[in-house]
């Protein structure tokens, strides 16, 4: 880190990441035993939740490089690619109450994670990638390293894992209820 | 009057929480400047630069007499790789690669386990620093030197005049000169002691020749 103020940042990041990975896992689990009823659980505000988190992402990674002045890596650009979108997305799909917003959002959350699981793999095993640095921006370079296992594609991995689960539990809590009166 | 309740716990968390986002920003925006000089010297370039060296093609400037350097090295005294006699090898390191960062140590170790012959020397130039792409191993010198690193090194300055100079293209690089600063091989990437002893060879025979 190169001051203490990014290595505040970065932390608050970090935490939130691993908050928000404890919680997909405690949805996941919470699915396991309720079944379709679990979606009850948060209803319409999941996909608030998910935007939440998108927008945190979004925010987050644009300070990095227009603040801190991080360069973002090629494997960077992907991630931000589907990143983007998903904070518009996510959001005109909660203010319409669209329950298919997923069907548009889920496959940018799972290429996303896709390319931030390779990114830290790359970063964890440089030599996956080459045997040498390219001078100009390498995406093996670790440029912020939390808790000696964080870094930034971890955090944009724990980003995309939470909106998949969140999109997951957004269901229409109306149908969920009615199937569970009719039974 | 549940939901308008609820509606003011998101409208306090959304506002805590751009608070504390546009607070951070501000704060890393506002840090004094960081005086990136210290990371980088001088650097004095005598002779025509080498053709740029490719990792994993042939060198094409095999023969080539390299470009004599004059610079300052870690603790800021005068240093010269150039035509004095004896055999070289010249690594460039860039601080932030994670090839350069597992390097160091195994080239160290090498040094210190008697892997250099006599009448080679080995040599390190800190190339492309950049304190952004790695604040932890910044500056250089700082991380060289919690890794043990003894071996002479000349710091690049802001222009990578060190890179154009050698045409080096990737990190590490290592370069092997004769007497006279002749190039014989350069060779990119983690090469391991395999690597450094074949160099350290073709280094030895220059001096037989």
């Amino acid at each position: 880190m190169s001051s203490n103020a990014v290595f505040i940042y970065s932390t608050i990041l970090a935490l939130l990441a691993l908050v928000a990975l404890l919680a997909a896992a405690g949805l996941l689990v919470y699915r396991l035993i309720r079944g379709v009823e679990a979606g009850v659980l948060l209803g319409e505000k999941a996909i608030w939740l998910a935007w939440i988190v998108a927008l945190v992402a979004t925010v987050g990674s644009l300070i990095y490089s227009e603040i801190v002045h991080f360069e973002p890596c090629r494997l960077c650009w992907f991630q931000r690619i589907a990143m983007y979108p998903l904070a518009l997305v996510l959001l005109v799909g909660a203010i319409r109450r669209d329950f298919q917003v997923k069907i548009y959002a889920l496959p940018l959350a799972l290429i996303g994670l896709g390319i931030s699981i390779y990114h830290y793999i790359i970063q964890r095993f440089p030599n996956l990638e080459s045997g040498a640095c390219d001078p100009d921006n390498p995406c093996s370079a670790i440029l912020v390293d939390i808790f000696g296992f964080i870094s930034i594609p971890f955090m944009a991995g724990a980003g995309f894992i939470v909106i998949a689960v969140l999109l997951g539990f957004y269901v229409n809590k109306n149908s969920i209820e009615q199937k569970a009166s009719v039974q | 009057m549940s939901n308008n309740k609820s509606l003011i716990y998101w409208i306090l968390g959304g506002v805590v929480g751009l608070g504390l986002i546009v607070w951070l920003a501000v704060a890393i925006a506002g840090e004094g400047a960081v005086d990136e000089t210290v990371a980088f010297g001088e650097v004095t370039v005598e002779g025509d630069a080498l053709p740029f060296f490719e990792s994993g093609a042939a060198d094409p400037a095999v023969g080539l007499t390299a470009p004599t350097l004059t610079g300052e090295d870690l603790d800021g005294e005068e240093i010269t790789i150039g035509p004095d006699g004896t055999a070289k090898i010249v690594v460039m390191l860039a601080h932030w690669c994670p090839h350069c960062q597992a390097e160091v140590p195994l080239i160290q170790n090498w040094v210190e386990s008697g892997g250099l012959p006599d009448g080679v020397d080995l040599y390190g130039a800190t190339v492309l620093t950049n304190r952004v792409r790695d604040g932890d191993t910044w500056p250089p010198q700082e991380w060289l030197a919690e890794e043990g690193w003894s071996s002479p090194t000349i710091k690049d300055d802001q222009s990578q005049s060190i890179v154009a100079a050698y045409g080096m293209t990737s990190t590490p690089t290592y370069m092997v000169l004769g007497p006279n600063n002749e190039n014989l091989g350069r060779l990119a990437g983690e090469i391991g002691v395999d690597g450094l002893n074949f160099l350290a060879g073709l280094a030895e025979e220059s001096l037989e020749s």
